[in-house]
């Protein structure tokens, strides 16, 4: 046959490209969310910021109402979606708490279009696998930055516009230097101007945004607080600490712009506080990272690590199970809706179903989880 | 879609199209095989374009 050896190898590319196609398009299914019965309603965050309508960064927000007045909380998970313990601390309130007092609103995916892709060269999975109660469920491990899919390309150097800071040009695309961003900005820009307008819209009390960091940075297993609401954060440490929970207080820096924890305290009326629990499937020591150790939270290396001293958190070949880092995410968040109420008794923020830090450690997070 | 999203896919549709069309007259194999392996990514990247 004339044509031969041109059938055969475009039968060959047509399987490849077929196989390797159908997986890049699943990459862009998004987590399904199941609403709890603690949910009363659920919004989009371009009602807040338009020109996020139709755009991969339109996010849901999700509301619990208490049956007793009180204060609000904003919860940020997913504004790094390659730190999954501020993600699933996220979902859980959404599928398995109630408020009792107070309003309580949650963006499990704060930053949506990082979750449909990965870092690059890192080697990290697209997946990791939890037993739920509905039976083994599927979270994404995504990326720390936006899809350059959705926003590209990259300036050589990010310049922050209101302090004219300089970062580099990847940092364009992370969340967590974009505020207070810009309604016509880039994609990232766009959320977080979207929930600077949310905090000054509901005038949010206290807001929260949950993080993660490598064992090896010295930010961790912390909270960062602004000076507006060190008080309260000194108390919430209190409250975690008599939970038997081991946390530092970190001031927020007011040289270090285009952070939650220093924007929406600037920007907004909001007090807020960044948590940091210790994620070894992030760092740049670690070993091969796998969905196991993603959930395990276990890596020899940091184990090699911790005995010369050189971690900022106790590393043993325990590790630093998921489970544990959320209940250390629960718990914060708890602790601070607990310690508003101690300064502001009309501002406590109450959940009616909380489990324990001790109770989320034994169980495990997908017990929580629908 | 947006016009550039258009014009972007248009721009690799054309390079995979001459791609194809010059392996139809290809008469080694292993040419036919580098080939393939810049068809498949600019597939992807043809999926990626947004």
């Amino acid at each position: 046959m004339k044509h031969k050896n041109f059938i055969i190898s475009m039968v060959i590319i047509t399987v490849i490209t077929a196989i390797s196609g159908k997986k890049f398009i699943d990459l862009r299914k998004m987590d399904k969310i199941n609403k709890g019965t603690g949910v009363v309603s659920i919004e989009r965050l371009s009602n807040y910021a338009p020109t996020l309508k139709g755009t991969a960064g339109d996010t849901d927000i999700y509301h619990l109402k208490g049956d007793k007045p009180g204060g609000s909380i904003l919860v940020l998970g997913g504004t790094h979606a390659n730190e999954p313990s501020g993600y699933l601390a996220a979902l859980m309130m959404v599928e398995h708490l109630k408020a009792e007092k107070g309003d309580i609103y949650i963006i499990p995916q704060a930053n949506k279009s990082a979750f449909t892709h990965n870092d690059s060269q890192e080697g990290n999975e697209t997946h990791f696998t939890i037993k739920t109660q509905s039976g083994d469920r599927s979270f994404r491990f995504g990326s720390r930055a936006t899809n350059p899919v959705h926003q590209w390309p990259d300036p050589d150097i990010y310049i922050h516009e209101e302090s004219g800071q300089k970062l580099s040009g990847g940092e364009t695309r992370n969340l967590n230097r974009a505020y207070p961003g810009k309604a016509n900005g880039t994609l990232t820009e766009k959320i977080a101007y979207g929930i600077i307008e949310f905090i000054k819209e509901k005038d949010i009390d206290i807001s929260v945004d949950l993080h993660e960091a490598s064992p090896e940075y010295p930010v961790i297993n912390a909270m960062v607080s602004h000076e507006k609401g060190i008080e309260v954060a000194s108390s919430a440490l209190m409250n975690m600490q008599l939970e038997g929970v081991e946390i530092g207080i970190e001031p927020s820096p007011k040289n270090l712009r285009g952070l939650s924890h220093r924007e929406w305290g600037d920007y907004t009326e909001t007090m807020p506080f960044l948590f940091e629990t210790a994620n070894p499937s992030q760092g740049r020591l670690r070993g091969a990272t796998t969905p196991e150790n993603i959930i395990s939270g276990k890596d020899d290396y940091y184990v090699k690590l911790a005995k010369q001293g050189m971690l900022f958190v106790p590393y043993t070949k325990e590790g630093h199970p998921l489970s544990q880092r959320v209940a250390r995410q629960i718990v914060s968040v708890q602790s601070l809706m607990t310690a508003i109420g101690e300064f502001t008794p009309e501002k406590e923020i109450t959940f009616a179903n909380a489990p324990t830090y001790d109770e989320i450690v034994t169980n495990g997070v997908g017990t929580y989880l629908k | 879609m947006e016009l550039t999203t258009i014009f972007y896919r248009a721009i690799l549709l054309m390079v995979i199209a001459i791609l194809v069309i010059n392996m139809y007259d290809e008469k080694k194999f292993m040419n036919h095989i580098m080939s393939g392996m810049v068809i498949i990514p600019l597939v992807l990247r043809l999926l990626m374009i947004k």
